[in-house]
């Protein structure tokens, strides 16, 4: 209960360079020559000292971070990306679908064995400011949320799902459906369906 | 102006999926959902926005890495992220304290302690979430002024039980009983919480 208190605090809104570098900094990979790197650099100003040691270092320290956190990303995205598409246990499953008067499709790239899927929209119509996508999993006991899509922008987004359980007794995934629901998204479809389909 | 936001389970459970199978794009969703959130409870802890901001860094480093820790069980994944974010803020506080480096900003922090709780302009009031805000903070609000002091002590400064009695010069049973008193009475008041969905 107690973890709520935390809300009692007035929020505050972040500055807009704090995202970027807050995501950088997660999706950094973890090094271990930076602990000695750093050690080393820390002698290094301790011994020459001075201002111009002091920014260097910072200027470096964030370059670095900051590369470090791009080619990660980079590398992260092509890995998922190859090991959905060239998966031997990947189906793939492309859905046109019709939104906002327009033409666009849904490819889900089903992997069976990591019970993962990644999913790619193009061409989908931007959401209204109160509305989002939202992906269900079609089990055979019933529709099961898999993801929020609030979508802001006309570009395409691709993500990656975990697919529900997997496990003995655990339901069965049987095919997918989109629908437009609240931004916040709904414990089961209420709105326009964008497609259904039983895979 | 954009009406407010609750935090919707069902979205913070299609995060979590999404976070658990290595989604970045969730990680940057989750940013804008609750990052107002972490800043503004470190801030009140902190009274520092530069410490604020590297608590938010580590807190996304954490749930980045340790997301499988999360047992979505034992309750929804704000609240638990938010849990994060006090200790983390409560570990800057004492290091700070260790330290004693910033002991005269601290004072005129704690001075400030009664404003800092106050709600915020009415421009936050499109951050999602702020109709729990609003829940928590009467919660908090409606307690004695004594029980309210000993939970502030205890949450947002992380002092122990021994050292709020030495702060206020009470005995140790005296705030053992009023924060247990005082934790009985927001059980009850935030229970619709846990069971929250839109």
């Amino acid at each position: 209960m107690t973890d709520w208190l935390g809300l009692s605090a007035a929020p505050r809104t972040p500055r807009p360079e704090l995202k970027g570098r807050v995501l950088a900094r997660a999706l950094a990979p973890r090094r271990r020559w930076r602990g000695p790197l750093a050690a080393a650099a820390m002698i290094t100003l301790a011994v020459g000292g001075g201002g111009g040691a002091w920014w260097a270092y910072r200027t470096i320290g964030t370059l670095t971070t900051e590369r470090d956190g791009l080619v990660a990303r980079v590398h992260a995205l092509e890995d998922t990306v190859s090991t959905f598409i060239h998966g031997p246990a990947t189906r793939l499953i492309q859905i046109p679908v019709s939104t906002g008067g327009r033409v666009g499709s849904v490819t889900i790239f089903a992997d069976s064995v990591r019970h993962r899927w990644l999913v790619r929209c193009d061409g989908l119509a931007p959401n209204a400011r109160d509305q989002a996508y939202q992906l269900w999993f079609i089990t055979d006991s019933g529709m099961t949320s898999a993801a929020v899509m609030p979508m802001n922008e006309d570009k395409p987004m691709v993500m990656a799902l975990e697919m529900p359980g997997g496990g003995e007794g655990d339901p069965r995934v049987l095919g997918a459906a989109m629908s437009i629901e609240p931004r916040a998204g709904s414990a089961s479809p209420s709105g326009p369906m964008v497609f259904h389909r039983l895979l | 102006m954009t009406s407010p936001k609750r935090l919707s389970q069902e979205h913070q459970r299609s995060l979590e999926r999404r976070l658990k199978a290595g989604d970045e794009h969730a990680l940057g969703e989750l940013f804008d959902l609750v990052a107002p959130w972490i800043l503004g409870l470190a801030l009140h802890i902190l009274h520092d926005e530069d410490e604020a901001e590297e608590v938010v860094g580590d807190v996304f480093v954490q749930v980045w890495r340790h997301i499988d820790q999360h047992d979505a069980g034992r309750g929804p994944l704000v609240p638990w992220i938010l849990s994060i974010a006090r200790n983390r803020s409560l570990d800057a506080l004492r290091r700070r304290r260790r330290w004693r480096r910033k002991s005269t900003h601290l004072e005129q922090a704690q001075e400030m302690e009664g404003g800092a709780s106050a709600p915020a302009a009415s421009h936050e009031a499109a951050v999602p979430g702020w109709p729990v805000h609003r829940e928590v903070h009467a919660a908090l609000a409606a307690l004695s002024e004594e029980q309210r002091r000993v939970v502030v002590l205890s949450y947002f400064e992380g002092m122990s039980h021994r050292e709020i009695a030495q702060r206020l010069r009470l005995p140790l049973g005296t705030v053992k009983t009023r924060l247990r008193m005082a934790h009985q009475t927001l059980t009850e008041g935030l229970r619709h919480l846990k069971d929250w969905v839109e």
